[in-house]
């Protein structure tokens, strides 16, 4: 120890020294021997700064009365340092500290300059100094401890994330969760979650400022697949890392976070932040795959709840059974090739006896041809009600189907009307499938078209045909489920095959018929699924 | 423009709550210590800080509200957290602070402990 520095502390000093208490914090003690140091050095106040990453922080002051604060922080001070002497110290700045520098950090002083050279190795220095570095060890291991416990945070972070995801499938809860956890476990300022819609990627949601509200990344570099995303993706960032949200090597989002904060400001990102970013997006795109798969599994019950309730119309519309005809047997039946078809058959009783038979093939499948066949059922109800069917009467059906329905939709129909006391069959055949009149004889005549679909265009004309039916006359009237259904190798059942079925089984009851020709046209068809829906409806004249 | 953290201080006496709403991270937590320091040195030494408009806490934050408690664990005065997010208060467990700072569910039953 210097003796000319010994004597330079005053008994008084080294008392007030002794009467200090070292059982309080070290920024206590550090003010109290400032306080000392001050009064020692006549100053007007005196501070001291620790260094660290090469910034110089506040931690303890002492002031006299008016006397002005210390800076918080120090950024590249010039201070008097080993061998320099500290009266010889330029201040910070115009009324700004002087700087002495010591181990580990600064010695600051205002006011009255009383700091000899004497100063930087005097005990009470020493002391100040001796103290700084046991402040400083104590930050470094309260600071690694600090980083050991939140390394605690982000696995419980994780941990309760992935529960979440387990327990929930609400994407929007999720998606807030992930992104709020990413921003505060990344000590990120700003934070987005982009999903992707197609060849673009659309802003879901954003924390602590703006960003933009879609971008396209470039997608290719030296031919591999690698993601770019925009740099002003979180505007007014320096520091953005944005990770792709990834499901089995398929894109469905990006997760980004925006400038890295410390005490001193913002900086970049580490290779440990990517990772646990990482983390993150992984999360994300389980989250936003079970949420996909739920809305689809949502989707499919709804599609079928709608089937089912479109069956269930479609089966009221359709007879539930035969009506009586004296002097007629009659059948009807069909069978769609889904859940819900376009086909269409009805009886429908007139005035006098007489009955309308009718069978249709809507255009397409599905709810849509439901859809289309339960407008025909009304409007065939309503529009051509108890007259005789002509052509006048399609005509007006024409246009109103035509109008009802999309461009693209219209209706084969067959309306037959049967007068059971005069024998005879008046029809119209609006582009349906020929109807087939197998005589008792074996011969076959046909119910030919006279005019367009229903629905086809806005005006369309119809004939009327007429046919005098004889005892065991049989009338089929059958959609085109029946002649194309086709083998695998495409060979289509065909008229003449229908035909000659007719022929051979006319005689035999009207269910022996349907079953007969669903036996055929499975055999025929081998395992080929129905490929359209089937109808069949036999009327046969039976007295004698 | 990152968005900063709002504080509205309502004084009691010698106890303050302090409501936050926003991100406390560095801006915010140095914005609540100003504002802690500033009561203390105006002899108010019990505070209550009720974060219910504060949905996320990032490790900047949370040092400098360590240092918070540490400073008035110094001045023997009294500090208290209410309405946080299960998040938050499971952070606060983990990362040491509710060994020295009281945790609560609702404002009446922190202001009752800082009380006695």
């Amino acid at each position: 120890m210097n003796p000319v520095a010994t004597a330079a502390i005053p008994d008084e000093v080294w008392r007030e020294i002794g009467d200090l208490s070292w059982e309080g914090s070290e920024s206590t003690l550090m003010e109290s021997l400032l306080e000392l140091w001050r009064d020692h050095y006549r100053c007007e106040g005196a501070a001291l700064y620790l260094r660290r990453d090469g910034h110089y922080r506040l931690e303890a002051s002492s002031r006299r009365g008016s006397c002005s604060r210390f800076p918080a922080g120090l950024e590249s001070p010039t201070a008097a340092g080993p061998g320099d002497s500290p009266a010889d110290a330029a201040p910070t700045e115009d009324g700004g500290p002087k700087l002495l520098e010591v181990p580990g950090g600064l010695i600051a002083w205002l006011g009255a300059d009383g700091v000899t050279e004497a100063a930087p190795s005097d005990p009470l220095t020493l002391l100040l100094v001796s103290v700084l570095r046991s402040f400083e060890l104590r930050k470094r291991l309260k600071l690694q401890s600090f980083q050991v416990n939140y390394r605690g945070v982000e696995l419980e972070a994780l941990y309760d994330v992935g529960l979440a995801i387990a327990s929930t499938l609400d994407l929007e809860a999720l998606s807030e969760e992930v992104l709020l956890r990413a921003v505060s476990l990344l000590d990120a300022r700003r934070g987005a979650l982009y999903l992707r819609e197609g060849s673009r990627y659309r802003l879901d949601r954003t924390f602590g400022g703006d960003a933009l509200a879609s971008f396209e990344p470039e997608t290719e570099e030296d031919g591999r697949r690698k993601m770019r995303v925009p740099d002003d993706l979180l505007p007014g960032t320096e520091h953005l890392l944005a990770l792709p949200v990834e499901f089995h090597g398929d894109p469905r989002g990006v997760l980004a976070v925006g400038d890295r904060e410390s005490r001193h400001g913002v900086g970049p990102f580490s290779d440990r932040d990517r990772r646990t970013l990482m983390l993150f997006a992984n999360q994300a795109a389980i989250a936003l795959e079970n949420a996909r798969l739920h809305r689809q599994e949502l989707e499919k019950q709804r599609l079928e709840r709608e089937m089912e309730l479109a069956a269930e119309i479609q089966r009221q519309i359709l007879p539930q059974g035969s009506p009586h005809v004296e002097g007629y047997d009659l059948m009807g039946w069909s069978r769609p090739a889904r859940q819900v078809g376009g086909d269409y058959f009805d009886f429908f009783e007139l005035d006098g006896g007489r009955l309308r038979v009718t069978v249709g093939d809507v255009t397409g499948k599905g709810i849509p041809a439901a859809l289309l066949v339960s407008t025909l059922h009304s409007s065939l109800r309503l529009l051509l009600g108890s007259d005789p069917v002509d052509g006048e009467l399609l005509s007006r059906l024409n246009r109103h189907i035509h109008e009802s329905s999309a461009a693209n939709k219209f209706i084969t129909l067959l309306v037959a009307e049967l007068d059971p006391s005069a024998h005879r069959l008046r029809y119209v055949n609006a582009g349906h499938n020929p109807g087939l009149c197998v005589r008792a004889d074996g011969t076959v005549a046909q119910l030919d078209p006279g005019g367009l679909p229903v629905g086809m265009l806005p005006q369309a004309g119809y004939t009327t045909g007429e046919m005098a039916l004889g005892s065991g006359d049989l009338v089929c009237l059958y959609s085109d489920g029946i002649t194309e259904a086709a083998t695998p190798e495409g060979e289509e059942f065909g008229m003449r095959r229908l035909r000659e079925l007719l022929v051979r089984e006319r005689e035999h009851p009207l269910p022996e018929i349907r079953s007969r020709l669903e036996a055929v046209l499975e055999d025929f068809v081998q395992d080929e699924p129905q490929a359209d829906d089937e109808t069949l409806v036999l009327l046969r004249r039976c007295d004698t | 423009m990152t968005e900063s953290l709002k504080l509205r201080v309502d004084r009691r006496g010698n106890l303050a709550v302090v409501y936050t709403e926003g991100y406390i991270n560095n801006q915010g937590g140095e914005e609540i210590a100003r504002v802690a320091y500033k009561l203390l040195d105006d002899d108010c030494s019990r505070l209550l800080l009720n974060l219910s408009g504060t949905k996320i806490v990032n490790s900047i934050g949370i040092s400098i509200l360590i240092e918070i408690i540490e400073k008035m664990i110094e001045v023997d005065g009294k500090l208290a957290f209410c309405c946080l997010t299960p998040t938050i208060e499971k952070t606060f467990h983990i990362m040491g602070l509710a060994q020295y700072a009281g945790i609560y569910e609702d404002e009446q039953s922190a202001l009752g402990a800082l009380e006695t």
